[in-house]
């Protein structure tokens, strides 16, 4: 397992956008490519050959269960975790999303102090078993 | 990590445009929500954006130091719902401008509160923090430095407006709270059921009361307790509560092994399973099955029953000649639909059959029902009925291994032999129950004290076996030391009012420069005898036989 270096986040609003991006760049010394959209999250995906797809799932037009599988279909996002952020906490809902092919599910509110540790916890419980 | 200044300023920034977002954003909202209500005939169409907005408001408020906006906006949220499936009255859509009026109406200071911890769904923490409402300052005061001194971190609480402030912000770990009728608690009941259920994990709650009757027991589960205790509070028999709540929330995933030569199928089925939230490995080779068992230790095995050269039921066969692998159910996956040749399989070996194509659901049901059943049989054969910690025969078993490691990696290990002092006095005076508390609270103090790496045994009635991995003589014994003076500051209840306890211990090791693997055991033994001898209460670890390698 390499190391985790390059997350991409796909998030319609601004202010989540960066917080998450503060979160990770700064506290977590990671690199973010922010999206703000599904289809720009999808283009983004190519060249920026994410280790970690962050993806919010209320998004206006294509939403995040729509994105994921758009970025399942993509053979070299293959290996690549995609975790979900939600503010729907019910465990029905959490379940949904996993049969999805979420590889988690972050809820929000987030901690943005701890976010980089539950990004590489996800990151490598995920490769311990894949 | 600690936030440098520059990552403090950033946020404060993203923060203070937050609340310049809400100061806009909340008041429209208000209009709309008021505009709604005032309506004949309303859309109910109209009401998604507004319950959209408080979505996004539940999910987002918090992370910028807005808590209680957060929570508020959450229950507006699921207020919002409820309107559009009770068919959207207008009382309803009232309650919901108001709730949003005064949603407006919080103070958004310069000064955000910190920012709340997202429920993360593994999320451990060493310290486990335990909220206490009671209003006996001295019960409070004893309940306080007994679950401190189990390693709970306790904040304490005067009254209920400071507890419901510190709950609205974030979920503890636990609460202790009184709930007679008379004490602060007893008000606070509805709330603390109405937080629970915008909670993911529902937060364990021990009720403390002075009376027992039906209607405040059934209030008090209501609210989510999993524990009830009248005074005089059993503390230790309150802390060991508190224990098997958690240890009923943090139980470690199932462990599956697939065992499949179709990579594609093997992927798909770990992939299922692992959203399951169980861990899984793959095995593609049946030649290198027993080195991932032993290595994995599966609490299932799910295995094609066509391989290339070998069967399935061969290869289950095989697991079963060990001993050690004979509590592993065995599924079957198989296209065969053939019942005779499904029963011929059984009866080799194996446990079941799990028929393709077959849905995740479906897989994901069975393989967790069978993982479920063999975990609880598994514990129930290895554990101690009373304090859940190993038997006599696997800690002995456990004791052997780590020599054998220490050994090898030359790295030392200590094991010490633990004997609660004079105990045939405790269960003669107040009975074998308190006797069972007394042992239990050491068993839950040695395992709350002990690393995650160190082994614990129940050796025999009132002695205790631990395994400390990479620990020499002295750490072992200042270790064991802390936990002998936490022990005796213990309260227990007894027949005749409050008593004590205390426990004597003998520490051996492997360790540079003699590395002496012989005897550990019985060397530990025999400084538990002497540290009866010199009064009890004490650790002691005898000297090395010199000479011996």
């Amino acid at each position: 397992m390499s190391d985790l270096q390059r997350v991409l986040h796909i998030e319609d609003d601004p202010s989540i956008r960066e917080i998450v991006r503060i979160a990770l760049e700064i506290v977590g010394g990671l690199t973010v490519k922010s999206c703000a959209s599904g289809p720009e999250g999808l283009v983004a995906a190519e060249a920026f050959a994410p280790q970690f797809i962050l993806l919010d799932v209320m998004m206006p037009g294509m939403d995040g269960p729509q994105t994921l599988r758009h970025l399942r279909e993509k053979p070299a996002l293959d290996e690549v975790p995609i975790v979900f952020m939600t503010a729907k906490v019910q465990p029905p809902e959490i379940e949904e999303y996993q049969r999805m092919g979420a590889a988690h599910v972050i809820t929000k509110p987030f901690d943005p102090m701890t976010l980089p540790e539950q990004v590489r916890t996800i990151w490598s419980q995920w490769h311990a078993t894949h | 990590m600690q936030p440098t200044d520059q990552l403090r300023a950033q946020l404060q920034q993203l923060s203070d445009g937050f609340r310049q977002r809400l100061k806009e954003q909340l008041p429209a909202l208000r209009d709309q929500a008021l505009v709604l209500a005032a309506e004949q005939k309303p859309d109910p169409q109209s009401l998604e954006p507004i319950r959209d907005q408080l979505h996004m408001l539940a999910g987002s408020a918090g992370t910028f130091g807005f808590a209680e906006v957060g929570v508020q906006a959450r229950a507006l949220e699921q207020l919002a719902n409820r309107c559009l499936r009770n068919g959207f009255g207008e009382t309803c859509r009232q309650e919901l401008a108001d709730g949003i009026a005064s949603l407006g109406q919080l103070p958004l200071g310069a000064a955000p509160e910190a920012p709340i911890a997202g429920q993360m769904m593994a999320d451990i923490c060493e310290n486990r923090c335990i909220q206490v409402l009671e209003a006996n300052a001295d019960l409070a005061m004893r309940m306080s430095q007994t679950l401190e001194s189990f390693g709970y971190r306790v904040e304490r609480h005067a009254n209920a407006e400071s507890l419901t402030a510190s709950l609205r912000a974030r979920q503890p770990d636990a609460l202790v709270i009184d709930v007679s009728p008379a004490g602060p608690g007893y008000p606070m009941l509805d709330i603390i059921a109405e937080l629970q259920s915008s909670w993911t994990h529902p937060m364990p709650l021990i009720a403390v009361s002075d009376r027992d009757d039906f209607d405040i027991q059934i209030a008090a589960v209501r609210a989510g307790a999993q524990g009830f205790f009248t005074r005089p509070v059993d503390l230790a028999a309150l802390e060991n509560r508190l224990e098997r709540c958690f240890g009923s929330l943090q139980n470690e995933p199932f462990r599956i092994l697939v065992v499949d030569d179709d990579t594609a199928l093997a992927t798909r089925f770990a992939t299922v399973l692992s959203a399951a939230g169980m861990l899984v490995e793959t095995v593609e080779q049946p030649q290198q099955l027993l080195e991932h068992i032993e290595n994995f230790l599966p609490d299932v095995i799910v295995m094609d029953v066509h391989m290339p050269g070998y069967s399935g039921p061969e290869l289950a066969q095989m697991i079963r000649l060990h001993d050690n692998w004979l509590r592993v159910p065995i599924l079957y996956l198989s296209a065969e639909t053939d019942v005779g040749r499904q029963m011929a399989a059984l009866l080799k070996a194996g446990d079941d059959f799990i028929t393709k194509p077959i849905s995740d659901s479906a897989l994901m049901t069975t393989v967790f029902s069978r993982a479920q059943r063999a975990r609880l049989v598994s514990r129930a054969l290895a554990r101690d009925s009373l304090t859940g910690l190993l038997k006599h025969a696997d800690i002995k078993e456990q004791v052997e291994l780590e020599v054998e490691r220490s050994q090898r990696t030359r790295l030392p290990v200590s094991v010490a032999m633990i004997d609660i002092d004079h105990f045939k006095q405790v269960n003669d005076r107040h009975g074998h129950g308190v006797g069972d508390n007394v042992i239990r609270a050491l068993a839950n103090l040695l395992r709350q004290r002990l690393r995650k790496i160190d082994r614990l045994g129940r050796y025999g009635g009132e002695e205790f076996v631990a395994v400390l991995p990479n620990c020499n003589t002295q750490d072992a014994k200042s270790i064991l030391d802390e936990i002998r003076k936490a022990f005796q500051a213990l309260q227990f209840s007894g027949s005749e009012g409050p008593f004590q306890c205390t426990f004597s211990a003998g520490v051996s090791a492997c360790e540079a420069p003699e590395w002496q693997t012989e005897e550990v055991l019985e060397r530990a033994d025999a400084g538990l005898y002497q540290a009866k001898a010199q009064g009890r209460n004490r650790i002691v670890a005898p000297q090395q036989k010199q000479g011996m390698l």
